[in-house]
């Protein structure tokens, strides 16, 4: 049975500390310090616990200081510290892009950039050729600079948002808690920001980098003053290596063509592609069977093409359909079904609390909070995407939560259930189960799917009990659409 | 690049709740001889049989109870490699010689089996039996008696229907030597509990017991004085407390093994809730002190269906039994018992029952035919034993029909670690469209030229194959049959969508297939149900 284990651990702290006029990057990098308040899906009302966490970034060009997204996350308050200068400056995130880990912060003044250099990004650093990562890993308090070869150029899952994607690069330098953020220098260039390694206990040796083409990336897209995020088909695909296969579709060239499993509502491909069209090529580069490219003198993945492409870009693709060639231009967009498995930063929980019953949105942080996931839930989320399951619930409610209270007290079973009615109307959205409460009637009727009987709340009943768990359970504020 | 995780974090694997059924077999396990557990010393070697209800000590006779030992040998099928059989396990229980000379035993010491010997106590002589009825879903079965004189010296069991709450039992079990062991026990709880097919509920009695583990220990007979209140089928060595068969069942079980064809326990098919929610009740619009149960569901093609009963109704009186808001009747010996067991134990199949349900603030006559259930039906059945698993093999692809017998290749742990889709589909079969027709999927994948692409493939759902709806293993064998051009295309319901193999190639892989992966056949479609 392949069980994907969650390997990748979230590296933190670059701290600088060096003496005066040093060479390399020691003037440009800069120890980033945060506060910052993890929301409580469990008790969404809660203000959430707060945390510090100290972080590294290096200074780029415009009066901007680069780091991961994960450094800065959900963070109430920020201060930067630069090299030879004991000052903490108070700083503000610009842009974020949690989809690639990366963050650009700016210091509220800009006084703080006198006397740092801007460090410029290179290319994609060759194969077995030499980088040097600096930063604070665990170990000491001043600078580390490790050295090593690049391992392996590929996608990778990147673990900050958890359903995310892309190229990353491999390296064999040491690269431990105390690196994120940090840059990988060859030749004096920055050629990728640290961000994540397996842990000691899975894998020696290999950390990952942010490669330039994603900094770049995030860079121009942030350009127009706003961050629009990866582009996406919204389509699975699969490699075409059985001969029988590849006759029986009309593919007559060897070695090309991949065929589309599944096409995804809300995607840019919905209403074009079809589950079992061939892609021939993209933007005129021919795809391999493996699903993989000619691009920039490397065998890359076809998604690169989509990767490296904007809000509105159009890609052109070569197909087979039903045995005959056709051409098709699609504009591509950002998926939303994706978004509830994503890890979600700096938003508050979405709740709506009835007579004690707590209403949540199922998405992958209120399922991690979670001590006890039943299958049913599990497959929900599981399978939200890959069933289709988003066409009929956009989103999944779940009766999170029942606080205790005389005028629930028999609905103690049902927690856990997935929402499926309330009066009479089927349940979409958080903002239907608010809109459904709102109804005129003698009774609340709250169906759960899979549940034979429903749940029944007296209106009458309500607005004393309401008033009650507030006042028992601290109940600051009743919803969160 | 973003991409869905589909059942692959190992975090969801560990957050996963209770198994979905079964839940008791955790701590309650079949009472095997390999646990050992501290004994309480027998207080005497040998006495007459006159231990009273009253002693507290463990004795022994030289007395001959009506019991012999019953030896099997049992070999399962592999459902992973539905070609093979597993290696055989030896088990050893005690059976109850009956007054017609059969022999009683639990379901479970019996499944699978491939030779059953009986042996007596103090002889050791032994002798073949044969199984004649079994009943998977009441965990009994009836042994049929070998030669008259083999059984000579023993004289039969007479059932004892009247225990309840409170009275004192026996556990017998036999020394190696051949002595009887008596252990006093008592009887806790009456109620109705789960049996090991996990989805089946009828009476049980608890026993509170110091029970030892002994060699012939996985069917263990209770009596009460000369006789038998039942059949332990699990011990709980920590809470020392015995779960038993009971006699209503073992008569009941022994009434339909007389009918031909086998009668079994007849269902009603339907789940109820209780109607405690003054808020509930209100809505229902039932009065106060009426009682009655709430009905959640109601399975297609069950005797609940054609009598008309719905969900939302309350059920407030079955044969003229009231129904109380929990769902339990009075019965005449035990009290207050779940509706569950006057169904399935008290009545039989094809009796015609009255009904009264509560239906839009008034109360609604209705009529039902009792009958079992009919498992053919379902799409994923509870269990096989005593059958091989189909299978269908195409050009090296293994195709299987969903069982949860399959997915308890798994182990225990099987809701948590087996193929999550195939695990959901089982757990909510009640739920599907009831044209749903049997889950066929992708098992494994024999490698070779024809599968090149395809090694990864498994657990798959098939949908469709040329162009024909798949609903059972038997369609896709007459599918693969009847190709339409040179190819076979087989449409799964999940990615990566297509599987396209070469007809001539995959019939001339066959033989190839056979002999290396040393195949007895290509197909079994004459297996289990």
């Amino acid at each position: 049975m392949p069980v994907r284990l969650r390997l990748l651990l979230l590296l933190a702290v670059f701290f600088s500390a060096n003496s005066f006029g040093a060479p390399g990057p020691a003037a440009s990098m800069v120890r980033i310090s945060t506060t910052a308040q993890q929301p409580d899906y469990l008790v969404p009302w809660n203000p959430g616990n707060v945390g510090g966490g100290v972080g590294a970034g290096f200074v780029i060009s415009g009066k901007r200081i680069m780091t991961n997204a994960h450094v800065v996350s959900n963070a109430t308050f920020i201060t930067v510290v630069k090299e030879g200068d004991p000052t903490p400056w108070e700083a503000r995130v610009l842009h974020v892009a949690h989809d690639c880990d990366l963050a650009i912060l700016g210091v509220y003044d800009e006084k703080f950039f006198e006397g740092t250099k801007p460090l410029e990004f290179g290319g994609i650093p060759e194969l077995e050729s030499t980088v040097s990562a600096y930063g604070y890993p665990i170990g000491g308090d001043r600078l580390s600079v490790t050295t090593g070869v690049v391992s392996r150029i590929d996608f990778q899952p990147y673990s900050h948002s958890e359903v995310d994607s892309h190229l990353a690069i491999q390296i064999d330098a040491a690269i431990n808690p105390g690196n994120s953020g940090g840059p990988v220098m060859q030749n004096g260039k920055v050629v990728g920001v640290a961000f994540q390694g397996f842990s000691g206990a899975v894998a020696q040796n290999v950390g990952y980098m942010i490669p330039t083409p994603v900094v770049r990336r995030f860079l121009q897209d942030v350009e127009d003053g706003s961050y629009d995020r990866y582009m996406d088909l919204g389509a699975t695909y699969f490699p075409i290596l059985n001969p029988a296969k590849r006759k029986a579709l009309g593919i007559e060239e060897p070695d090309r063509g991949v065929i589309i499993g599944s096409v995804f509502d809300g995607g840019p491909a919905q209403e074009k592609l079809q589950p079992g069209d061939v892609i021939l090529s993209v933007d005129g580069y021919k795809v391999y069977a493996d699903g993989k490219i000619d691009l920039d003198g490397e065998r890359t993945e076809m998604a690169e093409i989509f990767e490296r492409k904007f809000k509105g870009d159009k890609v052109k693709l070569e197909l087979l359909r039903d045995g005959a060639k056709q051409d098709l231009t699609i504009d591509l967009d950002r998926p939303w079904p994706f978004d509830m498995q994503a890890r979600a930063y700096d938003k508050r929980p979405r709740f709506v609390l009835v007579g004690g019953l707590l209403f949540q949105p199922l998405n992958r942080d209120f399922l991690d909070a979670q001590k006890d996931v039943d299958t049913r839930l599990r497959y929900f989320f599981d399978f939200y995407v890959s069933d289709h399951l988003y066409r009929e619930r956009p989103e999944v409610i779940v009766l999170s939560e029942i606080l205790k209270d005389p005028v629930n007290t028999y609905a103690a079973p049902f927690k856990g259930g997935i929402v499926d009615k309330i009066n009479g109307q089927r349940i979409k959205s958080l903002d239907d189960v608010a809109a459904a409460f709102e109804q005129p009637g003698e009774f609340h009727v709250i169906e759960i799917l899979g549940e034979g009987r429903p749940i029944v709340l007296e209106r009458s009943a309500l607005a004393e009990a309401g008033e009650r768990i507030r006042q028992r359970y601290r109940v600051t504020t009743e919803q969160n659409l | 690049m973003i991409r869905s995780f589909t059942a692959t974090l190992a975090v969801f694997v560990l957050l996963l709740g209770a198994a979905p059924s079964g839940r008791s077999m955790e701590v309650l396990r079949p009472y095997l001889p390999a646990q050992a557990a501290p004994s309480p010393s027998p207080a005497a070697t040998t006495v007459e049989q006159t231990a009273t209800p009253d002693t507290e000590t463990v004795t022994k006779d030289a007395a001959l109870p009506p019991i012999v030992r019953v030896n099997v040998a049992s070999q399962s099928f592999n459902f992973t490699q539905p070609w093979r059989k597993n290696s055989q396990v030896l088990r050893q229980g005690l059976g109850v010689v009956l007054m017609d000379g059969r022999i009683l035993v639990t379901a479970e010491l019996v499944n699978n089996h491939t030779y059953v010997e009986l042996e007596k106590p103090e002889t050791a002589l032994k002798a073949a039996a044969q199984v004649e009825a079994v009943d998977y879903d009441a965990n009994l079965a009836l042994l049929a008696a070998p030669a008259a004189e083999f059984l000579q010296s023993i004289s039969g069991a007479r059932l004892d229907d009247s225990a309840v709450v409170g009275d004192r039992v026996e556990i017998l079990q036999l020394e190696t030597n051949g002595t009887t062991v008596r252990t006093p026990a008592t009887i806790t709880t009456i109620e109705v509990g789960s049996y090991p097919i996990d989805e089946n509920a009828f009476l049980v009695f608890k026993l509170s017991a110091p029970l030892q583990p002994r060699e012939n220990s996985f069917t263990v007979p209770v009596f009460k004085e000369d006789r038998l209140v039942g059949l332990v089928m699990r011990y709980d060595q920590r809470t020392q407390t015995a779960d038993v068969v009971p006699a209503p069942v073992i008569q009941h079980f022994l009434a339909a093994a007389g009918s031909e064809p086998y009668a079994g326990f007849p269902r009603a098919g339907l789940s109820f809730s209780d109607t405690r929610d003054p808020q509930l009740r209100r809505y229902a619009k039932l009065p106060n002190g009426t009682g009655g149960a709430y009905i959640t569901k109601v399975a297609p093609g069950s005797p609940a269906e054609a009598s008309g009963i719905k969900v939302g109704d309350v059920l407030l009186r079955v044969d003229g039994k009231t129904i109380d808001q929990d769902g339990n009747y009075e019965d005449e010996r035990f009290g207050k018992i779940s509706l569950a067991h006057y169904v399935s134990t008290v009545l039989q199949a094809g009796q015609k029952i009255p009904l009264v349900v509560w239906r839009d603030g008034a109360e609604v006559p209705l009529e039902g035919t009792l009958a079992p259930r009919d498992r053919s039906k379902m799409v994923s059945p509870p269990y096989i034993f005593d059958a091989p698993p189909k299978f269908v093999i195409v050009g090296g692809i293994v195709f299987s029909e969903l069982s949860r017998q399959f997915l308890r290749e798994w182990g225990p742990n099987w809701a948590r670690e087996g193929p999550f889709r195939l695990v959901y589909l089982d757990r909510y079969q009640s739920e599907l469209p009831p044209d749903r027709g049997k889950v066929v999927f992708i098992s494994s994948v024999l490698p070779g030229p024809n599968t090149v692409g395809y090694e990864n493939l498994s657990f798959e759902v098939v949908e469709e194959v040329n162009g024909r709806p798949v609903k059972s293993l038997a369609d896709l064998a007459a599918a693969v049959d009847s190709p339409t051009d040179a190819f076979h295309r087989i449409k799964l319901a999940e990615d990566p969508g297509l599987v396209i193999l070469d007809v001539e190639g995959s019939k001339a892989e066959e033989e190839r297939i056979k002999r290396d992966y040393r195949l007895p056949s290509m197909r079994r479609l004459d297996g289990a149900q």
